[in-house]
């Protein structure tokens, strides 16, 4: 057993060294802004933090992962501002943050997770890609943390479910989003749409203007696959006329070749094929996607509403406005959305400081909402805010966003949340593969079916 | 070592260092990520031994697999087939200029630039017209519009997009590696030759040639097994997109470990690598041993 156990970690050390070489690659432009993101092992101090060091209690270093790298974002100054006024108030806490990319994180966190090595704090993502890690034994339940203050109250009914497993809650969101399409109205009056789409046939045409005058019509990064998958389960949220199509494919009411899903394919092909999306999609990452809509060089992006406080700090900051998915042939309700219950703090079951990290997250978590609101970010995120966003000087595109929630009606989660890892790797290709050519809709159905059947556990 | 009369064991003591490092970070591994290719494994939790299963799927029901094979055996030869065009640059560089070392320099400089930022800057060649892409624009201006493609994303264009950059960026690596090679051909040899009445290719023929074999095959079997793991440059530019149109072995490998969360079938794939560069070496090394015998 032992013996196992030692070849394991020594095949997890190699793949390790392959994949943090990897990240390596990738980090050199995030961590140029000094002290801030700080690689885990190799700083002591990295400078302006913590200056207190007499203090009686025991001296703690707890590493907070997290994929807050870009300086220009509110989500940034958010972590850093927290975390600094938590070491002023407790000296003998000190606080590293690393910070990496979201794709990074990810891979990190894996490898890290193989040999038990997860960081005291760390993020992951709601229901099906949690769980792996769950049933690894690697987070500890938060139940007693939550309950200690109130703090589970300031979440939104039913939002802490995606983070549950057998009743306990493992991980605290970030942010509790829907799919939105976001528009610049400039653009719109540029090419003479008056109004926006209700319905896919009036999405198409729009396109189709839009493309005439030379402008892009919809901005996206599917060198990130799950862009595409995002937008493509909205499609079939309204051809399914409703939510809860993987729900039943995994429940084994109905399978992906069902007329459903297939529908969803071909729309989302004649969508393609009408030019929506910027030449070379598949090469371009969802950062640099994102930023052709920011630039105000494309009239639309389908995203979740966690842009919101970027777009209002971006080039094109009000001269957008967001519009609801709409509906598909004729059927779905536009008050159902694409569900983004966000990435979520969790806190590692083998952490040698354990109470001490869920302290902090119980500050941290506590203090959120209030922060986020304070630096205009408050939008879509899972906790009550006190305050109204108008008179706090939010832009008129948040304003609409936060009236979009209340309409909610009910929807889905992203392929990736529902389905495991497996099929949803073979899933986010397949919709990948719409983008560069023609396929015959039954073989993508076909396709979908047959991975899920293998991976079935 | 008979001169110096040291003795075996003293040999062993010095040698035993190094050769338990080598041991600890190359086959250990090695014989760990076999092992772990025959498990049934997603990383995290428990794993069962399903004895070869992993390689059954693999040889035949993974779509993706013979494909991105495929892909990296031409990426290979596409390398391979680089070097005796290194070597008549060489050869070229060495006779006719007389201080080649600098243009060699140049040539050199890709090679030490860091892969990411070499992919990055191919992209943006590479670019669609419309995001002004270098390539197709000068594809435009030439009055050659049918000729531009989106290089990254057409499934059957991407490749070879991707097999160019890699032969442009150690082109100079090989080019440096033959030309140091005919630089130590003494130059008495030529001489001689040319007393002789071989001059000119005449003298590369048969004096060139037969004496720079050793190297040629340093090069051969550095440019094939540095294609066979391949990986960065496919991950920086294309990710394997689009819809693995562009995955290699290693790259294959990396999304069943990582994304699929297939770790025992990742490593199944590893394992499949390192026989295939095992014995890829052993046949170059065959192949080159006879060769060097028949000039000799």
């Amino acid at each position: 057993m032992v013996k196992t156990k030692m070849q394991k970690s020594f095949a997890i050390g190699l793949t390790a060294v392959m994949a943090l070489s990897l990240a390596a690659c990738g980090n050199s432009n995030n961590n140029t802004n000094e002290g801030a993101a700080t690689n885990a092992p190799k700083s002591t101090d990295s400078g302006n933090a913590a200056t207190a060091t007499t203090d009686s209690g025991k001296k703690v270093t707890l590493t907070f992962q997290n994929i807050y790298p870009d300086p220009a974002t509110p989500a940034y100054k958010m972590i850093h501002e927290l975390t600094d006024q938590y070491m002023k108030e407790h000296p003998n806490v000190k606080i590293e943050l690393d910070t990496l990319n979201t794709d990074q994180q990810k891979v990190k966190l894996k490898t890290q997770a193989a040999s038990k090595e997860v960081p005291d704090i760390t993020i992951v993502n709601p229901a099906a890609q949690m769980k792996p890690f769950v049933d690894a034994g690697l987070f500890a339940p938060l139940n007693d943390m939550l309950d200690q203050n109130g703090l589970k109250d300031t979440y939104q009914e039913g939002l802490l479910d995606y983070y549950s497993f057998d009743n306990n809650v493992y991980a605290l969101p970030d942010g509790n989003n829907i799919e939105v399409v976001y528009y610049n109205k400039e653009l719109f009056d540029q090419a003479g749409i008056k109004n926006t789409p209700t319905t896919f046939e009036e999405l198409l045409q729009d396109v189709k203007i839009l493309k005439d005058k030379g402008i892009t019509p919809m901005a996206i990064g599917e060198k990130d696959s799950w862009t595409g998958s995002f937008l493509f389960m909205n499609i079939l949220l309204r051809t399914n006329g409703g939510p809860g199509f993987l729900q039943d494919v995994l429940d084994g009411k109905k399978t992906f070749e069902d007329p459903a899903f297939i529908e969803a394919v071909d729309a989302f092909q004649q969508l393609v094929q009408a030019g929506a999306f910027p030449d070379g999609a598949t090469s371009i990452d969802a950062n640099a996607g994102g930023n052709i809509f920011k630039t105000g060089k494309a009239a639309m992006w389908s995203i979740g509403s966690w842009e919101t406080g970027a777009i209002d700090a971006s080039s094109v900051a009000g001269k957008v406005g967001a519009f609801q998915f709409p509906t598909v042939n004729g059927k779905g309700d536009p008050n159902e959305f694409m569900l983004a219950p966000g990435s979520a703090f969790a806190v590692s079951a083998n952490s040698e400081h354990l109470q001490e990290t869920k302290d902090f997250l119980n500050f941290f978590a506590s203090e959120y909402p209030k922060k986020q609101f304070e630096l205009k970010n408050a939008v879509g995120i899972g906790q009550k805010v006190d305050g109204d966003l108008k008179a706090a000087g939010y832009s008129d595109l948040a304003v609409n966003i936060a009236g979009l929630f209340n309409q909610v009606k009910g929807g889905d989660l992203a392929f990736d949340n529902t389905m495991n890892p497996a099929t949803a790797q073979v899933h986010l290709s397949s919709i990948q593969n719409l983008f560069v050519q023609k396929v015959d809709s039954a073989a993508v159905a076909k396709e979908h079916q047959t991975a899920y059947e293998a991976n079935k556990e | 070592m008979k001169v110096l009369k040291v003795p075996a064991r003293t040999i062993a003591v010095f040698v035993l260092p190094c050769l338990l490092l080598y041991v600890c970070l190359v086959f250990v591994p090695i014989v760990v990520s076999v092992y772990t290719g025959l498990l049934k494994w997603d990383g995290l939790t428990a794993s069962t031994f399903i004895g070869l299963g992993n390689f059954k799927d693999m040889f035949f029901n993974d779509p993706v697999f013979w494909p991105s094979v495929r892909r990296t055996l031409l990426y290979a030869v596409a390398s391979m087939i680089e070097i005796p065009l290194c070597l008549f640059m060489a050869i070229l560089l060495n006779r006719y200029l007389k201080k080649g070392n600098t243009l060699v320099s140049i040539y050199f400089t890709p090679v030490i630039l860091s892969v990411v930022i070499i992919g990055q800057l191919w992209k943006t060649v590479y670019n669609p017209t419309s995001m002004g892409g270098m390539l197709n624009g000068v594809l435009v201006s030439l009055g050659l519009d049918s000729w531009t493609h989106n290089w990254l994303t057409e499934p059957k264009i991407a490749m070879f997009a991707l097999y160019f950059v890699s032969l442009w960026q150690y082109f100079g690596y090989h080019l440096l590696i033959q030309y140091t090679g005919v630089q130590n051909i003494p130059d008495e040899l030529y001489e001689a030759a040319k007393i002789d009445g071989a001059d000119g290719f005449k003298a590369d023929r048969y004096i060139t040639l037969p004496l720079i074999v050793p190297i040629f095959k340093i090069s051969i079997v550095l440019a094939f097994i540095g294609s066979l793991q391949a990986f960065d440059l496919v991950m920086v530019m294309t990710g394997g997109g689009p819809a693995h149109a562009t995955d290699v072995i290693s790259t294959h490998m990396y999304t069943s470990s990582f994304g699929s969360f297939k770790y025992g079938y990742g490593s199944a794939i590893a394992t499949f690598l390192v026989v295939v560069c095992l014995v890829f070496t052993g046949f170059i090394n065959t192949i080159f041993n006879r060769i060097e015998r028949k000039f000799n």
